[in-house]
């Protein structure tokens, strides 16, 4: 019977360990739906991007490959086996010239693309269309500045999903509220941090209509995991008719009805921190949301058209079922806009979801929202706290906020 | 000839060339692309001059270096100021910042000078060769050093006179004191013989600027200063902000903003008329989207010739607890032609169509819509 010594085995079960985890490396790369994708550009920034990648990875594997395999090769030919050690020598004006020139020449061939593409993703002569975008703990707030040429004659201010036209150039104004966050569609362009007091500019451009997603990339407390993003390209069309919806006047729901209740829910619980454009109280006075007084960032979601997105906290939880999801995400080009547009309908809208958020905002998103542990930031939440509604305020709020389109 | 660390920055050095020379001809020779890495090729160009110069700091090494013998290295003084230098900033920790700095100006000059004194013992066992290499590699330092201490020196104690005087006084004090430097300064350049005696009036002249400048700083600032620094011309009840520019208006206030400012939107008066620009955006627009309880940088650059400031009206609010309502605003220093200044504001309500925030130039034409959303 033969026997494997221990040396050849222990090497045996590292060499199958190494094996596996670097096979599972390579399997992870073939997944087929993997929506942030930095190697599937859909517009033409992140295609710059792309072109510069199929430059570099090559010109970088290669150099990578030459140096391990030429380590491996002088860690195993010229190992101790007990051989006097070898007359050393000092200075190969030869050598050193090679060693110097190659890199010089390879780095200044990256460096020169490198910089073409940088410059060429900083222009802003050619844009059509600006957004400003802040993130806040933890999540994304979009509004549009007037700009008769694209048919915004009003503000629009939305959050959780950027919604713009597609073959449009668009400029991203980021910056932030409380700390550093970063904005990164990885199908749209690289990343851009968003930093308070500062105003960084982010190009973004998608060749055909449909969703993009992304999230935060730069580490910004206990939700980062939690703060996504999605881009939805419009057709020109399209997002003519989103912004005629984004700028319908508030109608308050019917008297008598059960969303007539939840708005009166809605102006006690919700409306010192959330926005509801248009909506006024019993006088008649419009109501101002104060999260300046309530939230850490100074800000919470405008919730004026919540049921036009399909999504909320943070593009994280989704407002419609499943299905509904997957027949926006899935659908054709010519499609999607249409589909998205229908926004959120009865037969669509994830109430399971909605009321658990509702119910237990905390439980669902991590966030500084203990009551008793505010003494660092002065009382002020770090995202939405537990309310304590009943489940009768739940009723009447989602019957409410359904009507919010 | 070429040490290890010059040939590794006479490497960097051609990279950089390479680079620069192949950007400025295949991409755009007038962008930031360029600028960095010819920047790039200056500071590797004048690295590799110090490297070759110190030859990489390796006293060792030097060619000229005499063979050991028995001389003992000479005494130092250095660890003692060093020592004192850490004394006294742990004192200014602990009293107040004037010492703090001192002891580390002293700490880290002291420090440096051991550290070269050291260098240079280790070149050889001759004092008088070691003294000569210290004095090659930082000798032309001394003299530019001392006289820099030397000239900040002159200048605070010179300072501290001219800010008791009147303004008056100190116009005719700066003439005399500027007409005195020249003619010393031609006496010793053109009479060597007198060189002893003009010495002795620069001594005299140090000396009256010494006790002056100490007194003076004893004294304090002139009245007016004093009245300034206790109003504060930013307080609230100071605002001005019109088209007036009365006793409170800061006449110090900076009118250059860094590049590096980051501003959502520029402001320009030219001609008497207000127009804006966004960030980003190439055109003149009349509404200025600023996102709610953020704060905003608003550039405002001055294109004409009389002095303007930029006003930001942001509604109006209850007066403590009263229902009294009051104006709520705020603005900038004036600005002179070519002049400009931010303004940050932070808006924490969004604004209504039927009256909403605006910025205005008193004494210009024109308004710039501000929306908070």
């Amino acid at each position: 019977m033969d026997t494997v010594s221990p040396v050849k085995s222990l090497t045996r079960r590292i060499s199958t360990t190494i094996a596996g985890v670097a096979g599972a490396f390579v399997l992870a790369g073939c997944a087929q739906n993997a929506p942030q994708d930095t190697f599937a550009p859909k517009g033409d920034n992140a295609q710059k991007i792309h072109t510069l990648d199929k430059i570099v990875f090559p010109i970088a594997g290669i150099v990578g490959v030459l140096v391990v395999a030429l380590a491996c090769y002088i860690f195993v030919k010229f190992r101790d086996k007990g051989q006097e050690i070898p007359a050393q020598s000092h200075g190969k004006p030869t050598v050193e010239i090679i060693l110097t020139i190659v890199p010089a020449l390879i780095l200044t061939v990256v460096g020169v693309f490198t910089f073409r593409t940088i410059m060429d993703l900083a222009e802003t002569e050619d844009t059509e269309m600006i957004i400003n975008v802040t993130g806040q703990q933890w999540w994304w707030e979009y509004d549009y500045p007037v700009q008769a040429d694209q048919g915004i004659t009003q503000p629009i201010i939305t959050s959780g999903q950027l919604v713009f036209p597609v073959g449009t150039n668009v400029l991203l104004r980021e910056t932030s509220r409380d700390v550093i966050h970063s904005f990164w569609i990885p199908a749209l362009n690289g990343k851009k941090d968003a930093v308070p007091g500062r105003v960084h500019l982010l190009r973004l451009q998608a060749d055909k209509p449909g969703i993009y997603a992304g999230q935060c990339t730069e580490f910004c407390g206990l939700s980062h995991a939690n703060m996504r993003m999605e881009a939805i390209a419009l057709s020109k069309e399209d997002f003519a008719k989103w912004v005629a919806g984004q700028q319908k006047p508030y109608t308050s729901p019917a008297e008598g009805t059960l969303a007539k209740e939840g708005e009166t829910v809605y102006i006690n619980q919700c409306s010192r921190c959330h926005q509801v454009n248009g909506i006024k109280d019993a006088n008649g006075k419009a109501i101002i949301s104060a999260p300046d007084e309530n939230v850490y960032s100074g800000a919470a979601p405008n919730l004026s058209h919540l049921m036009s997105r399909n999504t909320f906290a943070g593009a994280m939880f989704d407002l419609v079922t499943q299905k509904c999801r997957d027949d926006v995400w899935n659908a054709k080009s010519e499609e999607f806009g249409a589909k998205y547009l229908a926004g959120v309908t009865p037969d669509c809208l994830n109430e399971k979801n909605l009321r658990a958020w509702l119910r237990n905002a905390p439980a669902m998103k991590p966030m500084y929202a203990d009551p008793a542990k505010l003494e660092k930031t002065n009382g002020l939440y770090r995202g939405m706290p537990n309310l304590g509604l009943s489940e009768d305020d739940i009723d009447k709020l989602v019957a409410y906020l359904s009507t919010l389109k | 000839m070429f040490t290890p660390g010059s040939k590794y920055f006479l490497g960097l050095t051609g990279l950089s060339l390479v680079s620069a020379v192949l950007y400025t001809f295949l991409v755009n020779p007038s962008d930031i692309g360029a600028y960095a890495l010819f920047g790039l090729l200056l500071s590797a160009g004048l690295i590799t001059g110090i490297s070759f110069f110190t030859r990489d700091g390796e006293a060792d090494t030097v060619e000229q270096a005499v063979e050991a013998n028995t001389e003992a290295p000479v005494s130092s003084f250095w660890p003692l100021v060093f020592a004192l230098g850490g004394a006294v900033t742990l004192l200014g920790v602990a009293t107040n910042e004037i010492v703090f700095v001192l002891g580390l100006a002293v700490l880290v000059g002291g420090g440096a000078e051991w550290a070269i004194q050291n260098w240079a013992d280790r070149a050889s066992s001759d004092s008088a060769f070691n003294s000569f290499v210290r004095h090659r590699a930082v000798g032309a330092l001394d003299y530019p050093g001392l006289a820099a201490v030397a000239l900040g020196v002159i200048a605070f104690l010179f300072s501290r006179i001219m800010l008791t005087v009147s303004k008056d006084q100190a116009a005719i004090i700066f003439m005399i004191a500027a007409a005195a430097v020249l003619i010393v300064g031609i006496l010793i350049g053109t009479k060597p013989a007198l060189r002893g005696k003009t010495s002795v009036i620069v001594v005299a002249g140090v000396l009256v600027l010494a006790v002056s400048g100490i007194a003076s700083a004893i004294s304090g600032e002139r009245h007016e200063l004093e009245v300034i620094a206790e109003e504060d011309p930013y307080s609230l009840e100071h605002r001005e902000c019109g088209e007036e520019a009365s006793e409170h208006y800061d006449h110090h206030a900076n009118n250059t903003v860094s590049l590096r400012s980051s501003v959502t939107a520029t402001v320009f008066v030219k001609d008497g008329k207000v127009t804006a620009q966004l960030v980003g955006l190439k055109k003149d627009v009349d509404t200025i989207t600023i996102p709610r309880s953020n704060d905003i940088n608003i550039l405002f650059r001055n294109l004409d010739k009389e002095e303007h400031r930029l006003v930001a009206n942001l509604g109006e609010a209850k007066v403590g607890t009263t229902d009294v309502m009051e104006k709520v605003g705020t603005c900038t220093q004036l600005t002179g032609e070519n002049q400009e200044q931010v303004l940050t504001v932070k808006i924490p309500k969004p604004s209504s169509p039927e009256a909403p925030y605006t910025l205005t130039v008193p004494g210009a034409e024109g308004e710039i819509k501000v929306v908070v959303p």
